[in-house]
């Protein structure tokens, strides 16, 4: 489900069908509203020091019709029937704007872009009077809000966020969605506006609303947005390897990239010579895939930019779902390439078949990952498994102590390592107490500090970070090599946390040809 | 983005302080109106919608300050702009003899494609005032002035009693219309895929 930024006691539950244009027009908290063909929606003032972010006190009922029609639902938009005058709107905790700069709204996160016309006016008033002044606004603090800005040449890209999070995160964010938007359409959009500055591309976005609410909650689960690195599923050495082997097979016959994935997580990926691929690229990219129903149904061939890569040209995208969670992506720069890339797939799919490698990637979607349980005691060397679980589940020696409440040795409750040179990362799986998406999204909010605070370039690099408040006990280790990140009980010792982390890279070294994707990583050909 | 077609207009409306831009504004919008004069800031922005026909209008409306210490401004306001609204004051010569100055900046400012096509319409405002004793421009010499520029549509408002407020305001909304262009540029401008420098090796097998 997508998670919902916003303070407990408003709760709008029922979403109205709202497929036509907003129908209620009484929502908005305005008096004397007609409820005519027309409506008035807001009134913004263009006065940095009025700008009313905090909510105001207006008294106002955040008014829900239940329409008896749901036909016209469409996911990941919601609370459509909001504007820059609902409270509700106003109290939620993060917000995302995209507009042109002529001031013409393109995406927001929450509420109607028409009717926020007002509140986009007024965004690209601030950003072009700053501009005016040879200047550029990158953030506005009032209050708990921060403003963060993001000028790319005609598209205007701003955050207002009381989530507390550091402005490099929300602005890499920022950045995350312009990547998106590439992909989608390339940087040629520029051209259009060049041409034609009243240009409207909400036209040329229709349909994909599903495709950045799902990144941006992807914002608040997925530590590859703000780590820049990507994950692989877990899965035994033989099988990755026969994977990768069909996979460099049809690289090898004109193919760009051939990417096997599991959700989010890569089984095997493989670039024709030269080619690579960012892990940026690689998250919108599955972000694309896996929030577009319709890739789910069919094979399908579509045009895709990959922004890291080339921004301002067109791939073509194959793309195939094995089950419900394996997909397949062959990229090509041929538009004419769909058969070939076909056959391309009937061969990945009959190897893959064969050799069984879909259904070990079934049982390591069951069994899961690292898990802090299964930390070793000891630092060991010699041959070592992802604790019990990558043994068949019916084996007599699988056995799991179930510590809830107690997670790993020395409290460690998780952790996220990620390798430097593979441009990969690995995140233990969440256990006790770490336990319901709130109090995931809290961790990896505290990871994401950790992250920006020890790659603040005024202050750093640092090496290592040792944090403790009443949540957790964060630990921060960075080498040349790799990036630990660690989170304890708060009242975790000091040392034995440390020499936690040690036995945890042990561990991950010990594993590393089950957790990774060895000697193929994109940037090291 | 719902499925409908909705089309937004950026309407921008400029005149010299105190003809009753921000009184129009209110009173088309909110359909209040107050006898007391505040100074707009920089710019107020206040959106409306409307069906015109079968399509679904949004106006983007940017009520701007008409003081001259404002005017730097200038080239970010208009960015863009759909359409635009000239407002004077028929009980003050001064406000119809600026009229120029205002249309031709901002044709240097906005800088559409076709200046002679662009969407423009005057409303003469404040008609209501005493009975229209002191007013100063007939409508003969507006309506001449308005000819002069290509025949552009000519309103005489009075914010205070909603007189012609709405049938202005539609008027340049439909014109807005008819003056867009319908956007298929893009899929023509864009470049054949084509991967730099490392240019893979080989064609497809098929």
């Amino acid at each position: 489900m997508i998670d919902d930024e916003r303070e407990g006691e408003i709760r709008a539950s029922i979403e109205p069908a709202t497929e036509d244009a907003p129908s209620s027009p009484g929502s908005s908290g305005y008096a004397g509203e007609g409820g005519d063909s027309s409506s008035t929606t807001s009134g913004s003032h263009f006065e940095i020091e009025h700008e009313e972010i905090q909510e105001d006190t207006r008294i106002e009922i955040d008014r829900i019709s239940i329409s008896d029609s749901h036909t016209g639902w469409i996911p990941g938009k919601r609370h459509f029937d909001e504007d820059d005058a609902s409270l509700s709107w106003r109290k939620r905790k993060k917000h995302f704007f995209v507009l042109s700069h002529s001031g013409k709204p393109i995406y927001s996160r929450y509420g109607d872009e028409h009717r926020l016309a007002g509140f986009s006016a007024t965004l690209q008033a601030i950003i072009s009077f700053v501009e005016n002044g040879g200047d550029s606004v990158k953030l506005v603090r009032a209050g708990k809000h921060q403003v963060v800005f993001l000028v790319k040449g005609p598209i205007y890209l701003v955050c207002i966020s009381s989530t507390e999070e550091p402005y490099e995160s929300l602005r890499g964010q920022l950045e995350l969605i312009y990547g998106q938007m590439l992909v989608i359409l390339t940087k040629s959009i520029n051209r259009c506006f060049e041409k034609n500055p009243k240009f409207d591309m909400t036209p040329l976005l229709g349909g994909t609303e599903i495709v950045f609410s799902s990144l941006i909650h992807s914002f608040s689960w997925n530590p590859a947005t703000f780590l820049h690195a990507y994950t692989c599923l877990p899965l035994a050495y033989a099988a990755r390897q026969a994977a990768g082997a069909i996979l460099q097979d049809v690289a090898d016959s004109g193919v760009l990239f051939a990417i096997l994935m599991c959700r989010h997580k890569v089984i095997s990926l493989f670039g024709a010579q030269k080619a690579s691929l960012h892990p940026d690229d690689m998250l919108l990219l599955a972000n694309f895939v896996m929030s577009s129903e319709s890739f789910r149904t069919s094979e399908s061939f579509s045009p895709i930019c990959l922004p890291r890569y080339n921004p301002s040209a067109f791939l073509y995208a194959y793309i195939h779902y094995f089950d419900a969670d394996t997909y397949l992506m062959l990229l090509t720069t041929s538009s004419d390439a769909f058969y070939h890339l076909k056959d391309c797939r009937i061969r990945v799919e009959t190897v893959l078949l064969k050799s069984s490698v879909l259904s070990e990637v079934q049982r390591s979607l069951l069994n899961g990952g690292m898990h802090v349980e299964d930390v070793p005691p000891m630092p060991h060397s010699g041959s070592s498994h992802l604790g019990q679980q990558m043994l068949p589940s019916d084996s007599p020696d699988r056995f799991k102590e179930v510590n809830s409440g107690i997670g790993g040795p020395s409290g460690l409750w998780h952790f996220i390592y990620r390798s430097i040179y593979l441009d990969q990362y690995v995140s233990s799986e969440f256990s006790s107490p770490i336990n319901t998406p709130q109090q995931q999204k809290r961790l990896y909010r505290a990871y994401q500090k950790l992250f920006a605070s020890m790659h603040d370039k005024g202050i750093g690099p640092h090496r290592t970070q040792f944090r403790r408040d009443e949540n957790y006990v964060l630990l921060c280790w960075v080498t040349q090599d790799f990036e630990l990140y660690a989170a304890f009980d708060p009242l975790a010792e000091k040392d034995l946390a440390i020499k936690t982390c040690n036995h945890v890279c042990q561990w991950i070294k010990d594993v590393e040809n089950e957790i990774f994707l060895l000697g193929a990583s994109p940037f090291s050909w | 983005m719902s499925l409908r077609r909705r089309t937004l207009l950026k309407v921008i409306v400029l005149g010299d302080s105190g003809v009753g831009k921000t009184s129009l504004m209110n009173q088309y919008v909110h359909k209040k109106f107050s006898q007391q004069y505040k100074a707009t800031i920089g710019a107020d922005f206040v959106t409306k919608e409307l069906q015109i026909d079968d399509r679904l209008v949004t106006l983007q409306i940017w009520d701007t300050a008409g003081q001259e210490r404002f005017q730097s401004l200038g080239v970010a306001f208009y960015r863009g702009a759909d359409c635009c609204v000239l407002v004077y004051d028929v009980n003050v010569m001064k406000s119809f003899d600026t009229l120029e100055n205002w249309h031709e900046e901002f044709l240097k400012q906005a800088n559409p494609p076709d200046p002679r096509a662009f969407p423009f319409i005057l409303l003469g405002n404040k008609i209501d005032i005493d009975g229209g004793n002191s007013r100063v421009v007939s409508e003969k010499k507006a309506k001449d002035w308005c000819a002069s520029k290509g025949n552009i549509p000519y309103f005489e408002t009075s914010a205070k009693e909603d007189y012609n407020v709405d049938a202005a305001f539609l008027c340049i909304a439909k014109a807005a219309l008819a003056n867009e262009h319908e956007q298929d540029i893009y899929f023509q401008g864009i470049p054949e895929a084509a991967v730099p420098e490392n240019e893979q090796r080989g064609g497809c097998a098929c």
